[in-house]
């Protein structure tokens, strides 16, 4: 009967409290309208310079193919090279691209390279990616005019490729599962964390301790209304994602309401952990920056785990926002059953009883 | 335990690595008694009345506290208790009868008998304008004034009030003590512990520890004559003199 008592009371302050009911409603929004836009590795625009020195019909083609691909804006055809480096210069200009008088002849008979891609890689890695793009336009170009040629010949391959999953390569899409993760990873982690934390500041907790109450009823009373809000912010991520991109989960829902379940088992005992080993909130806010910064620059939500070097591997292993945003992302993009992705389940669940243990034991020696 | 011993200790002794912080005290205290628990800032005060409390366990001694052990029974000592710290520690961002409510909740009381005692603190402290009012929000004095009531919303036998008026004008003081001296005609045993030393004249018996230990145990009256002292002040000032911790 007690933690009635409680749960009202957390409840009671959680929704007085100036900052949190707005962010239970911003949250979802951000994560779902904003953030998949702002951490989205697509580029656009890229303002694209031709210096034209074939003036041909085929060099025209080769424009127009480039600036049809939708991730180029032409700035203007530039008479000389110097024209087009002063555009580059003056940040006018992303790339350039120099066409050599004899691209007919060359394409005809395929000796040399007929044109020239030059870069502005102020920011690295739109530049990196423009150069992907126009050197994928001019190749897919070339191959379809040498296709052309040879078709009479027959025999020839064609290599095209498909996208399972993802068939539109949209960034969004990608983003909207893991950007869940970080979402209920501060909510249920480290939220409860700084509650606690407060509690010792104002020296409340005190009070509470010398009551016959059971410490892990009270405990469990504070992390109960933050468990209810991450499945809320769950809930209302997918909706505001089917409504206004049109996203499902290609999975059970219900399964990622598991692994939710399980992840929050996991930053349950990080919260606790944390609120043990600091006395004041400043502490708190400490750990948790630290904690927060380390499990999302090595989750893989971000950047593929696949591509770190080993030993960044290894220690990915520890995250268990590795697993979660793993399974989330299977779930949910790949449809995924629970079993085919029970490796996920298992590292939250051994790094869920570590934590927990550990705050368990860290806690009892303070007395 | 002897017959109207409330509180019984032998030897109690708290050690924190190689500090020892409360070495071998041994006291008892009345039922009904106001027991005024003196010394000056890091005599081991605070750690002793922990260990009172349920909320550390002693290094080595023994004791009772409202007839349980304090090695192994601090929940049941924890039902028979009330508390109120130096620090105020009630929830501000709850209202009064809120924090009325949480408490009588935790300590198991029934929905009716939470009710009524609501309505029975309100009218006894006169806050009717501030029932519905956030506890941050209301002075300093009330707020004391509400945590002790509240500390009592169980019927302990016994309350431990840890420098209960620190910060409080005199005049709140003294109407603290009115409602000290009103629960100790019902019978609860205070323990308090005070800076003020014209307010360890109002306890029927005081303890003076010094370096954590006790070392004056007796009614303000028979140590002022014991010391040849006007007033309770000179006499803490006499034993504290020796202490090497200050």
């Amino acid at each position: 009967m007690v933690w009635i008592y409680l749960l009202e009371k957390e409840f009671k302050q959680f929704f007085r409290d100036p900052g949190l009911p707005k962010m239970l409603i911003s949250f979802p929004l951000m994560m779902v309208l904003v953030f998949p836009f702002a951490v989205s590795m697509e580029v656009r625009n890229i303002n694209l310079v031709v210096v034209d020195n074939s003036c041909s019909v085929t060099s025209e083609r080769l424009i127009d193919k480039c600036v049809k691909s939708g991730y180029f804006r032409l700035v203007e055809k530039s008479s000389t090279p110097e024209r087009a480096q002063y555009l580059m210069d003056i940040n006018k200009a992303d790339a350039i691209l120099t066409i050599s008088s004899d691209l007919e002849k060359q394409l005809a008979f395929g000796e040399s390279l007929p044109v020239g891609i030059k870069v502005n890689t102020i920011n690295g890695s739109k530049g990196s990616i423009a150069a992907g793009y126009l050197s994928n336009c001019i190749s897919s170009f070339v191959a379809a005019e040498n296709s052309g040629e040879r078709l009479s010949a027959g025999n020839h391959i064609e290599v095209s490729t498909k996208f399972y999953y993802n068939k539109y390569m949209d960034y969004k899409v990608f983003m909207v599962p893991a950007l869940i993760v970080i979402a209920i990873t501060m909510i249920t982690g480290f939220f409860p964390a700084l509650n606690i934390v407060n509690e010792k500041e104002k020296g409340t907790i005190e009070q509470i301790n010398v009551t016959p109450i059971r410490r892990s009823t009270f405990i469990l009373c504070k992390l109960i209304p933050y468990w209810a809000v991450a499945f809320f912010i769950l809930s209302s991520c997918l909706f505001i994602a089917w409504i206004v991109f049109g996203y499902t989960c290609a999975g059970s829902i219900f399964t990622l309401f598991v692994f939710t379940g399980l992840h929050i088992m996991v930053t349950a005992g990080l919260g606790l952990l944390i609120s043990n080993y600091s006395d004041n909130a400043q502490q708190a806010m400490f750990m948790t920056w630290f904690f927060m910064m380390v499990f999302m620059l090595i989750s893989g939500i971000f950047t593929p785990i696949a591509s770190m070097p080993a030993w960044a591997q290894a220690i990915t292993y520890l995250n268990p926002l590795r697993y979660y945003a793993d399974a989330m992302r299977f779930v949910y993009l790949k449809g995924s059953t629970f079993f085919e992705v029970w490796y996920d389940a298992l590292g939250l669940f051994l790094i869920g009883v570590a934590m927990m243990s550990w705050a368990i034991l860290s806690y009892r020696k303070q007395e | 335990m002897e017959s109207g011993h409330i509180i019984e200790i032998r030897g109690l002794t708290k050690k924190f690595g190689t500090f020892t912080a409360v070495d071998h005290i041994s006291f008892e205290v009345g039922k009904g008694e106001i027991f005024g628990f003196l010394g000056a800032n890091g005599a081991g005060k605070t750690t002793a009345m922990k260990i009172l409390c349920g909320l550390s366990k002693p290094t080595s001694g023994e004791g009772k506290v409202a007839g349980f052990s304090i090695n192994g029974e601090q929940e049941k000592i924890k039902r028979h208790i009330g508390y109120m710290s130096q620090k105020f520690s009630l929830y501000a961002d709850l209202k009064v009868w809120e924090n009325i409510r949480l408490f009588g909740g935790i300590y198991g009381l029934k929905r009716k008998v939470i009710a009524e005692r609501t309505d029975a603190i309100i009218q006894s402290l006169g806050m009717q304008d501030w029932k519905d009012s956030l506890v941050g929000s209301i002075p300093q004095g009330w707020k004391q004034k509400l945590a002790f009531s509240i500390a009592m919303i169980h019927e302990p036998q016994i309350v431990f009030l840890d420098e209960p008026t620190g910060g409080v004008d005199p005049e709140t003081r003294r109407k603290f003590w009115e409602m000290i001296y009103e629960a100790s005609d019902r019978g609860i045993t205070i323990f308090v512990t005070t800076h003020y030393m014209d307010e360890a004249e109002y306890c029927d018996r005081v303890s003076i520890m010094v370096d954590g230990q006790i070392v004056a145990v007796d009614s303000p009256k028979v140590l002022k004559e014991k010391y040849a002292a006007e007033n309770m002040d000179v006499v803490f000032r006499t034993l504290a003199r020796g202490s090497i911790r200050q």
